[in-house]
């Protein structure tokens, strides 16, 4: 059996804690404390990691880190992505800028994402949902990332277990060359 | 992106903490920095030297601060009252404390010179002042 760390990444309130609750097979390792940010109305908020784990089908297990959204944590930001095998960033789709949002994950984990497969997870999107999305991807093309850009409401086990499955599907491809 | 806006802090809390930090880095000895910080990460009160960043202080003692809670919880220890890291030239306390329901933590780094005891002994007294106050 192997194991690999898949990292998720993303701003305050876009997701992570809930989407490794959504797929993790043990109870999952929380960092939660009272968020005492006025600009949020989120009551909790990740300060150290969020852990899960997930068994895949060919026996080999998943080890699923979150990270804290904000930047004064991004000191665990590169702690975390240490020998990640691939990177999901949660944007929120419903915030104020959810490009800019998403820009500060692609500048904090640029070094992780010249070398490791990422996937952007997108939730919130309501009624402009596929201009957004299409937002999303334009910015990632102009920075020279192929990226796939997904949509996902994190609650649901399935929209996570895509996010995975997109991650993996990168990993093999790039392990067979296909480009 | 949202910017953070910060902790709504009452004047009694930030006077109080900013007291107690300047106290403990004038009565212990090779203090580095002292920050009092709410739970989740911003500083409300500091005294350091050098080019230490209260604000990242803050942020890391909030860190260390959670991750020891949830080994307490996982090693079913009860509740977590504080972390130390010891290094080749120092070391740094963690202390958990509380003001009118408000979850804190303070943070002390200090030198080799420092005395642990008498660092972890001023540093529950100031958890102490903060929680009655």
């Amino acid at each position: 059996m192997r194991e690999h760390k898949i990292l998720f990444t993303g701003s305050m309130g876009a997701g992570k804690t809930t989407a490794i609750a959504s797929v993790s097979e043990v109870t999952p390792v929380m960092t939660d404390v009272a968020n005492t940010d006025m600009a949020s109305a989120k009551a909790t908020t990740t300060v150290g990691f969020d852990f899960g784990l997930l068994s895949l089908d060919n026996g080999d297990r998943l080890r699923l880190f979150g990270t804290p959204g904000q930047t004064r944590f991004d000191f665990l930001w590169k702690i975390l992505a240490q020998n990640a095998l691939g990177i999901v960033i949660l944007v929120d789709a419903s915030r104020a800028d959810p490009v800019g949002d998403l820009q500060l994950y692609v500048d904090g984990f640029a070094e992780q994402l010249r070398r490791v497969p990422c996937v952007v997870g997108v939730g919130r999107l309501g009624a402009a949902g596929a201009a957004r999305l299409d937002a999303l991807a334009a910015y990632l093309g102009e920075r020279g990332f192929a990226i796939p850009v997904v949509e996902a409401d994190v609650r649901r086990r399935d929209d996570v277990l895509l996010l995975i499955d997109t991650l993996l599907a990168q990993i093999e491809a790039d392990m067979l060359g296909v480009q | 992106m949202n910017p953070s806006s910060g902790p709504l802090v009452d004047d009694t809390l930030r006077k109080l903490a900013q007291e107690e930090a300047a106290a403990m880095a004038r009565e212990l000895g090779d203090i580095r920095a002292v920050v009092i910080a709410t739970g989740d990460g911003f500083e409300i009160a500091s005294s350091v030297r050098g080019d230490i960043e209260a604000e990242r202080i803050a942020a890391l003692a909030s860190s260390i601060a959670a991750i020891g809670a949830v080994v307490s919880t996982e090693a079913k220890l009860g509740t977590s009252t504080g972390i130390m890291v010891m290094t080749d030239r120092g070391f740094a306390v963690v202390h958990a404390a509380t003001h009118r329901g408000m979850d804190l933590v303070i943070h002390v780094i200090a030198g080799a010179d420092a005395l642990l005891a008498q660092v972890n002994y001023r540093v529950a007294a100031a958890a102490r002042a903060l929680s009655a106050a």
